[in-house]
């Protein structure tokens, strides 16, 4: 079974990772703007291929020696969660390499070419996009809150009646394996790590919510219906994320008072019914939309302005990923290379979000 | 309704903002009681500080051709059916004599300069 759930994690690393490249916006490849006209170039498509032929393989050979070594020989429930965690972590790494190596690459052909030099650069802005904004309204993300105050009040009245062992782990089987002493705090750890996440998320969308819509100067139609989609489906995605992490965590502390209420077969439902959901959230988002709804085709056909291109702004990303720029008052704005949103690392508000939520998980988890 | 800027022109970004809406409210495609994004909104879609769309409102606001309420925004001013004030005529007589005076050094004549300002308010009037 635990073979079977890294396999499958492994595979999806594996495939979403190798898809990346083709995942994004035309205009950008491997963190670098690729001004108007350029996006089609030979060596770029190159690149795109030779990385995730790399990343396929890499990925191949990972599930090939894990498969064997899960299979074959008799390693422990840990031996093979730790092998499983070792080749997650070096496909990411490998393709933080390799995707350094080809941002380098790009950077310098887009130098030699002198792409865009001939054309104007500029910024443009839709005055009616925030009436037409679809992201969820933030009051939705406050409502799994709503709920983890009921459980944790809830929990309060069943303390007496409660186990003095309170389990804080759960095995693949999906049975509690690692405990801790009852208090008043132990048995809410749970909850109150859930409540901080689910505060991070209506945070998350607040201020995504706030955060400047990238248009593309050459198609301003066609990227402001991309960009409205990927608005509205990231804050789709980001709330089914958080009702499954509500719905796991509510089902696990419910068991938690009231012993085995589902049986085992539940116990080991849950956890792979969270995951399996969560995967194929993922991936259908992944492939429909894309990052800034490059997936979209928008119904409208769209001709190219000539002699404009967006304004460069790899000056602000550094390494093409880590986007620093103090004037603009985006606390997140979109990924260049991967899905989603990503900080202004130029913005202290953006730390507070990310960091102080996970400080606090930290926190929480050590006290236990 | 899109407004294009140009970060790396000679032309501050503000007194390109400026120049953009106003053309905008000359056309007539913003229209008199239309409200304009918020400064917070408009800086992070332009990826410019603040400041540079809040110095942009005020220009405006300076000139009578928005009105800024606060905590509901900035909305555009009814033109005025009764036309400009002196100051106005004035301000704008200011501004166009070096344009003029430019126009003639490069060797242009009246009938030249009269055919370029009636194009360019054929232009706005037809949006």
């Amino acid at each position: 079974m635990l073979v079977a759930i890294f396999f499958a994690i492994i595979l999806f690393i594996t495939i979403i990772q190798a898809s990346i490249p083709f995942l994004l916006k035309k205009t950008i490849a491997f963190g670098v703007t690729i001004p108007e006209g350029h996006s089609g170039d030979k060596n770029l498509a190159n690149y795109k291929k030779i990385y995730s032929s790399i990343i396929v393989i890499l990925g191949l050979v990972g599930l090939l020696i894990f498969t064997l070594r899960g299979l074959n020989e008799h390693l422990g429930e840990e031996q093979i969660g730790v092998m499983g965690l070792i080749i997650q972590l070096v496909l990411l790494i490998s393709s933080m390499v390799l995707y350094l190596y080809f941002h380098i690459q790009t950077t310098k052909r887009k130098r030699e070419m002198k792409w865009g030099e001939n054309l104007k650069m500029v910024r443009v802005a839709d005055l009616t996009r925030q009436s037409n904004d679809e992201m969820l309204p933030s009051i939705i993300f406050a409502l799994p809150v709503v709920v983890t105050i009921g459980l944790i009040a809830y929990t309060a009245i069943h303390y007496p009646a409660m186990p003095d062992q309170i389990p804080t782990h759960w095995g693949p089987s999906g049975q509690p394996d690692a405990f801790t002493e009852k208090s008043p705090f132990s048995v809410i750890a749970l909850l109150l790590i859930l409540l901080v996440t689910q505060g991070m998320m209506v945070a998350f969308n607040v201020f995504t919510k706030k955060s400047g819509v990238k248009l593309n100067a050459a198609r301003r139609n066609s990227s402001r219906i991309q960009q409205m989609s990927f608005r509205k489906y990231t804050s789709w995605f980001m709330f089914l994320t958080s009702l499954l992490m509500t719905i796991l965590i509510g089902f696990l502390q419910l068991t938690t008072i009231h012993g085995d209420i589902g049986g085992p077969f539940l116990m080991l439902a849950a956890p792979l019914g969270f995951l399996v959901i969560l995967l194929l959230a993922t991936a259908i988002y992944a492939f429909k939309v894309g990052q800034g709804g490059s997936r979209i085709q928008p119904e409208i056909e769209e001709e190219a302005i000539t002699g404009v291109t967006d304004s460069d702004d790899d000056v602000y990303w550094k390494a093409g990923v880590f986007y620093v720029n103090k004037n603009d008052p985006s606390i997140f704005v979109e990924k260049r290379f991967g899905i989603g949103w990503t900080m202004n690392f130029g913005n202290p508000i953006g730390y507070l979000i990310i960091f102080v939520p996970v400080l606090i998980i930290i926190a929480i988890s050590f006290s236990l | 309704m899109f407004i294009q800027i140009e970060p790396t022109s000679e032309i501050p970004i503000y007194t390109q903002l400026v120049n953009q809406l106003m053309e905008l409210i000359a056309t007539g495609t913003m229209k008199p009681s239309d409200s304009l994004p918020s400064v917070r909104s408009l800086a992070s879609d332009l990826g410019v500080n603040m400041h540079t769309v809040n110095k942009a409102y005020h220009e405006l606001e300076r000139k009578n051709i928005i009105q800024i309420i606060p905590k509901s925004g900035a909305v555009v001013n009814i033109i005025p059916s009764t036309g400009p004030n002196e100051l106005q005529i004035e301000y704008i007589k200011q501004m166009v004599k070096p344009l003029i005076a430019e126009s003639i050094v490069y060797g242009m004549d009246k009938d030249q300069i009269s055919s370029i300002v009636n194009s360019i308010i054929t232009e706005i009037s037809e949006g």
